[in-house]
C-alpha cells in the first residue's frame, strides 16, 4: 500500500476530494443577465460563495445629476427592465414631493393598474424562468404566451413593451384608448383560469417540489437582517408590503392580501410569487371598477422644473421588492444626488450566507428564487 | 404613530439624538451629533426601540455643483440644437445655497412592526472619511457600505470586506464626488 492509498483509507468513506474553485457565470443562462458567483466546492459541497456584481453598471446616479427631472424618468426605465412601471412611479412620486405636486385621482388609478399588470407580467417572467432553471421548459411558454398579452396592452397605452417611461412627473404621460377597458378586462377573465392551470403544471409537481422545497431557508430574523424584501421576506412569515406598511397612489383604498410563507424556501419564495399574481388580478379589478373621468396629468408640471432646495424618499412595492428613491435638490434644474435603494441588489447579498454548505445543484435554485435583475443591481 | 409621537418616543431613549434642521419630505429626520455614537444608537433603535430592519443608507457630498470633467462625453447632448449654437448648460451652484466640503450619510431604521420608519443624519468631514460600519449589527448594511465606498469614497471602519463593488477595478476615483474628474481607460474611444 503506498502513502496515498494509505491517506485515502484514513477518510471517513474512503473517498477524498479536492477544494475546486469555480466560475458560475457572468456569461451564464441561468444567472439572468450578467453575474458571476465565484464558488469554492469540495465534492458537490460548496464551502463559500462570492457573488461578483457591477458588469451592467451604468452610473444612473451620476447621469441624473446632468439631466432634468423629467429626462430622469427616462434613466429610471433601464434598472428593472421587465417592470419599469413601478421604477418610473417610484422616481415620479419623489419628484412630486419636493415639487410640491397633487396627481389627480385617475392618474393615480392608472398607476396602480399599470403597476400592477406589470407586477403580473413580471412574475409571469420569473415563473417561466424558474421552471427553465429547475428543468422544466414548457411552463415558460406559456407564461410567455400570457406575458405577451400583457406588453400588448402595454403597447396599445404607451407605444413601449419594455421600457414605457408611461408614468410622468404629475400624472401619466396620456390618457388610455376607448378600448383599453374592454381590453384589459377580457384579458383578465382569460388568464383567471390559467393560474390554474400553472399550479397543475408547475406548483405541485412532484420533480419540482422535489428541487425546491426545503432548499435555500431563510428564517425570519436572517432576513429581516439581511434587509430582503418583496416576496423573498414574505417568504420567510414576514409580513411587510410598502403597500399596505406605507402607502401610496391610493392603494389603501384597494381590499389585497398579502401572501406569506413560513420557512423561507425556495419553494414558498416561487409560491408567494404565484399567489401574488392573484392578487395582482383583484386589484386591477378593483382599479377599473374605480377608474373615474377626469385629467391624468397634475396642472402647473414645469417644463424645466426647479424645485426649492430639499430632500425627499418615496418607496415603492415593486415587483422585486422594496424600490426607493432618495432624491436631494438643491434649487437646479437637475438632481442634486439620486440614490437608488435597489431591492434586487440588496436581496442578492444575502446569497454569499445561504450558499455554503448546500450542494452544487441547489445554487440555481436559490438563485432563481432570489429573482434578481442584474439591472437593477447594479444600475 | 404619527411624527410626534415617534419623536417622543425616541428623544426619550435616544436624548443626544436632535431633530434634524434639514427634514426629509413627509419622515421625521434626526441628526446624529458624532460617528462615535452610531454603533450604540444602531444598537438601541435594534434591541430596545424595534428599528429592526435597515432600510437604506445613502451619501451626498455637499462640495458644490458636479464638474462636467466626471463624464466621459458630453454629459447633456441635446441633438435638436442647431450646429454651432451654444450646447445645454450642465448645473451650476446655486447663488445662496449652503454647500460645504462635507459628506453627509442618511440611514433608514425602519421597524417592520410598527410599521414607521426615520431618517438618521450624520455628517462627516471631506478630507477624513470615516464612519463605523454597521455591518456587525445590519447584515444589510455590508453591500450598501460597498457601494458607498466604491461610489462615495466613503471608509467604514470595521467593515469585514470593504472593497469596490459596482466600478470596474481600473476606474479610480469615487464617481459620485463632485469633484470626481473622470481619468481616460482602455474602454473610451
Amino acid at each position: 500500500m503506498n502513502i496515498e492509498t494509505a491517506e485515502a483509507a484514513k477518510e471517513p468513506r474512503g473517498v477524498k476530494t479536492d477544494t475546486l474553485f469555480i466560475n458560475l457565470g457572468p456569461q451564464h443562462p441561468s444567472t439572468h443577465g450578467v453575474l458571476r458567483i465565484g464558488l469554492t466546492i469540495e465534492g458537490e459541497v460548496i464551502t463559500k460563495a462570492v457573488p461578483d456584481v457591477g458588469y451592467l453598471h451604468r452610473g444612473t446616479s451620476k447621469l441624473a445629476e446632468v439631466r432634468g427631472y423629467h429626462h430622469c424618468v427616462v434613466l429610471t426605465d433601464r434598472w428593472d427592465y421587465v417592470s419599469a412601471m413601478p421604477n418610473n412611479l417610484v422616481f415620479c412620486l419623489a419628484a412630486e414631493k419636493l415639487m410640491a405636486l397633487k396627481v389627480p385621482p385617475r392618474a393615480d388609478s392608472l398607476r396602480v393598474i399599470m403597476c400592477e399588470l406589470n407586477r403580473i407580467a413580471s412574475h409571469l417572467l420569473f415563473f417561466g424562468t424558474y421552471g427553465i432553471d429547475t428543468g422544466a421548459i414548457t411552463p415558460f411558454l406559456y407564461a410567455f404566451r400570457e406575458r405577451e398579452m400583457v406588453l400588448d396592452l402595454f403597447e396599445m397605452v404607451c407605444g413601449a413593451r419594455l421600457t414605457y417611461n408611461y408614468i410622468r412627473i404629475g400624472g401619466v404621460m396620456v390618457d388610455i384608448g376607448d378600448d383599453w377597458v374592454a381590453k384589459t378586462r377580457e384579458f383578465l377573465e382569460y388568464f383567471k383560469p390559467r393560474l390554474d392551470e400553472y399550479d397543475t403544471l408547475l406548483t405541485y409537481n412532484p420533480i419540482f417540489l422535489a428541487r425546491t422545497q426545503g432548499i435555500g431557508t431563510i428564517p425570519k430574523e436572517q432576513a429581516i437582517n439581511w434587509g430582503l424584501s418583496g416576496a423573498n421576506l414574505r417568504a420567510s412569515g414576514v409580513n411587510y408590503d410598502v403597500r399596505k406598511a406605507d402607502p401610496y397612489s391610493g392603494y389603501d383604498q384597494y381590499q389585497f392580501d398579502i401572501p406569506l410563507g413560513k420557512t423561507g424556501s425556495c419553494w414558498e419564495r416561487y409560491f408567494c410569487r404565484v399567489s401574488e399574481i392573484r392578487q395582482s388580478v383583484r386589484i386591477v379589478e378593483q382599479a377599473l371598477d374605480k377608474l373615474a373621468p377626469g385629467p391624468v396629468m397634475a396642472t402647473g408640471v414645469a417644463k424645466v422644473p426647479k424645485p426649492q432646495p430639499g430632500e425627499a424618499y418615496a418607496h415603492v412595492e415593486a415587483s422585486r421588492g422594496d424600490l426607493g428613491i432618495y432624491l436631494v435638490a438643491d434649487g437646479q434644474a437637475s438632481p442634486y444626488r439620486m440614490h437608488v435603494k435597489a431591492p434586487s441588489f440588496i436581496n442578492l447579498a444575502i446569497l454569499q450566507e445561504i450558499l455554503a454548505g448546500r450542494k452544487v445543484a441547489d445554487v440555481i435554485a436559490v438563485l432563481g428564487s432570489i429573482d434578481i435583475v442584474l439591472g437593477e443591481v447594479d444600475r | 404613530m404619527t411624527q410626534d409621537e415617534l419623536l417622543s418616543k425616541l428623544a426619550s431613549k435616544l436624548p443626544r439624538l436632535e431633530k434634524a434642521s434639514a427634514q426629509v419630505k413627509d419622515y421625521l429626520t434626526m441628526r446624529l451629533p458624532s460617528a462615535d455614537e452610531l454603533v450604540p444608537t444602531a444598537k438601541l433603535l435594534k434591541e430596545d426601540l424595534g428599528f429592526d430592519y435597515l432600510e437604506m443608507i445613502s451619501a451626498t457630498d455637499w462640495l458644490g455643483a458636479v464638474k462636467p470633467e466626471g463624464y466621459i462625453r458630453n454629459p447633456n447632448p441635446n441633438i435638436f440644437l442647431a450646429e454651432g449654437a451654444t450646447p445645454q448648460s450642465i448645473p451650476t451652484a446655486t447663488p445662496g445655497f449652503n454647500y460645504h466640503p462635507a459628506f453627509e450619510l442618511v440611514w433608514t431604521f425602519a421597524s417592520i412592526a410598527d410599521r414607521v420608519r426615520f431618517f438618521l443624519r450624520l455628517e462627516i468631514p471631506r478630507d477624513n472619511p470615516r464612519v463605523p460600519t454597521l455591518t456587525g449589527l445590519f447584515k444589510a448594511a455590508d453591500w450598501q457600505e460597498r457601494e458607498l465606498f466604491d461610489l462615495m469614497g466613503i471608509l467604514f471602519d470595521g467593515h469585514p470586506n470593504l472593497i469596490k463593488i459596482l466600478t470596474p477595478d481600473f476606474t479610480q476615483g469615487h464617481p459620485l464626488r463632485k469633484d470626481y474628474v473622470h481619468i481616460k481607460d482602455k474602454y473610451d474611444e
